[in-house]
C-alpha cells in the first residue's frame, strides 16, 4: 500500500467523525464541586463590613463594588463607586472584563447576602478569581455601619473601639439621618468605567 | 509550553528551558529529515522535492485533527489557544518577502540554523541575511509602521469566515491536503532530478 493511500485511511474518517460530532462550545468549570463546597464551607468568599466601609472612606482604588440587584433597586440606593451588574445579566459578555480580572478586589453586595452568594459561586465556578461577597448585604450595612447602636457600658474595649469606627465611617459615607434622605434622592455618583483588561499574554510559536 | 508557563504551574526560567530542549529536538528531527539541505527545501519551488510541502501540511493536519479531539474531549478549551492575530497587508508583504527569500536562499529561518549547525556555509551566509533583515526592520520601523498595523482583522479562522463548523472545515482541509499530496507525488515523477 502506498504511504499517501495509509494516511488517508487514518486521517479521512478521524475528519469525518469531527465532521458529524457537534462542536464542543462549553468552558470546562475550573472547581469540582468539592472544592467549591471547601471555599463555601471556609468562608473564604466573605469580606466584613468594616474592611469595605474603610476602603470606601479611604478611596482605596483597589476596591470595586458590584451591586446586583436590579437597576431599579440600584438607582434608588447604591454604594459610592459601585457598578451595577444584576444577578440576571451576570453572563454577558458585556460584564465578562470586570468579572474576570486580577487587578481590582470585586465585592458582590445584595440586600441579603443570598443573591450576592450566587454570583460569587458562579464566577468562581468560571474560575474567576478576585470576587468577594459584602457580609450581611445591605441589611448589616445599613444597621451596623450607617446607624450604629452604642455597646452597654459594660461591653469590651473591642465593642467600643468597633463603634467608633463605625460611627466615624457611618458620618463619613453619609449615614445616620441621613440615610434616608439618600434613598429618595438618585445618588449621582460617577459610574467607574469598565476598563477591559489585557488578557495575559499567550506563548506564541513560528517556523 | 503554553498552558503551564500562563497558568503559573511552571516558571518562566523552566519554560525557557524546556523550549530550550523542545528546541533541540525540533533541529534535531530537521536536520534528520534532510530539512538542511538547502537543495531538498527549493525543491518545493521547482517541484522535484515536495516533501516541505508534505511535511508541514501533515504537521498542521496532526495538530488540527489533536486539538479538535482534545476540545471534543473536553481536554482543551480552545479559546485559550493562541491564534496569531493577522494583521493582512503586512501578512501578505511579509509573505512575500519570505518568500522569495526562501526561493533565493533556499533556507527558511528554522532550517537555516540547522543547516549551519552542520557546516553548511550558505546556511550561515542566510544567517547573516537574516540579521541584516531584522536590523534594518527595525531602524526602519517607524518608516513602515503604518503598513506593519494596517488591516487588523483580530484572530479569524476560516472555518468561521466560511461559516462551517471546525469540525466540517476539518474533513474539508483533509480531503484538499490528501489531493495536494497526491498532485506533489505526481510532480516528482514529472520534474525528477536524480541527484541534488
Amino acid at each position: 500500500m502506498k504511504p499517501l493511500t495509509r494516511l488517508a485511511i487514518f486521517i479521512v474518517p478521524l475528519g469525518l467523525i469531527l465532521a458529524a460530532v457537534p462542536q464542543n462550545t462549553t468552558n470546562p468549570y475550573k472547581l469540582t464541586a468539592t472544592q467549591l463546597l471547601e471555599e463555601v464551607n471556609t468562608r473564604t468568599q466573605f469580606v466584613s463590613p468594616e474592611t469595605v466601609a474603610d476602603m470606601i472612606v479611604n478611596k482605596d482604588p483597589v476596591l470595586q463594588l458590584i451591586d446586583v440587584r436590579s437597576q431599579d433597586e440600584f438607582e434608588n440606593y447604591s454604594l459610592p463607586g459601585a457598578i451595577n451588574i444584576p444577578v440576571a445579566d451576570l453572563l454577558s459578555d458585556q460584564y465578562a472584563d470586570a468579572l474576570n480580572q486580577d487587578v481590582k478586589m470585586n465585592v458582590f453586595y445584595s440586600n441579603g447576602t443570598l443573591h450576592a452568594n450566587e454570583a460569587w459561586m458562579i464566577t468562581r465556578q468560571l474560575g474567576y478569581g478576585n470576587n468577594y461577597v459584602l457580609e450581611g448585604g445591605l441589611n448589616y450595612w445599613f444597621e451596623n455601619i450607617l446607624n450604629p447602636q452604642k455597646p452597654s457600658s459594660t461591653s469590651s474595649d473591642e465593642e467600643f473601639a468597633k463603634y467608633d469606627f463605625r460611627r466615624a465611617a457611618s458620618q463619613a459615607l453619609g449615614g445616620g439621618s441621613l440615610v434616608e434622605q439618600q434613598a429618595n434622592t438618585k445618588t449621582a455618583s460617577p459610574k467607574p468605567v469598565i476598563k477591559s483588561i489585557p488578557k495575559k499574554k499567550k506563548a506564541a510559536g513560528g517556523c | 509550553m503554553g498552558p503551564l508557563a500562563i497558568n503559573e504551574i511552571i516558571s518562566e526560567n523552566t519554560n525557557l528551558f524546556l523550549a530550550f530542549i523542545i528546541g533541540i529536538a525540533f533541529g534535531f528531527v530537521l536536520e534528520s529529515s534532510g530539512f538542511s539541505s538547502s537543495r531538498k527545501l527549493a525543491g518545493v519551488f521547482y517541484g522535484y522535492d515536495m516533501v516541505v510541502l508534505k511535511v508541514f501540511f501533515t504537521g498542521a493536519i496532526t495538530a488540527m485533527l489533536g486539538l479538535l479531539f482534545f476540545s471534543l474531549f473536553g481536554w482543551v478549551d480552545l479559546n485559550l489557544i493562541y491564534v496569531n492575530p493577522t494583521y493582512l497587508t503586512s501578512a501578505i508583504v511579509g509573505g512575500v518577502i519570505m518568500g522569495a527569500g526562501f526561493i533565493m536562499g533556499g533556507y527558511c529561518p528554522g532550517t537555516s540554523f540547522c543547516g549551519a549547525s552542520i557546516g553548511k556555509i550558505d546556511a550561515m551566509i542566510f544567517i547573516v541575511g537574516l540579521f541584516i533583515g531584522v536590523a534594518v526592520f527595525g531602524a526602519g520601523y517607524d518608516w513602515w509602521d503604518n503598513m506593519y498595523m494596517a488591516k487588523f482583522l483580530g484572530s479569524p479562522k476560516i472555518s468561521e469566515s466560511l461559516g462551517l463548523t471546525d469540525g466540517v472545515f476539518a474533513i474539508v482541509l483533509i480531503v484538499i491536503a490528501l489531493g495536494m499530496f497526491f498532485v506533489a507525488e505526481w510532480a516528482e515523477k514529472k520534474f525528477a532530478r536524480k541527484e541534488y
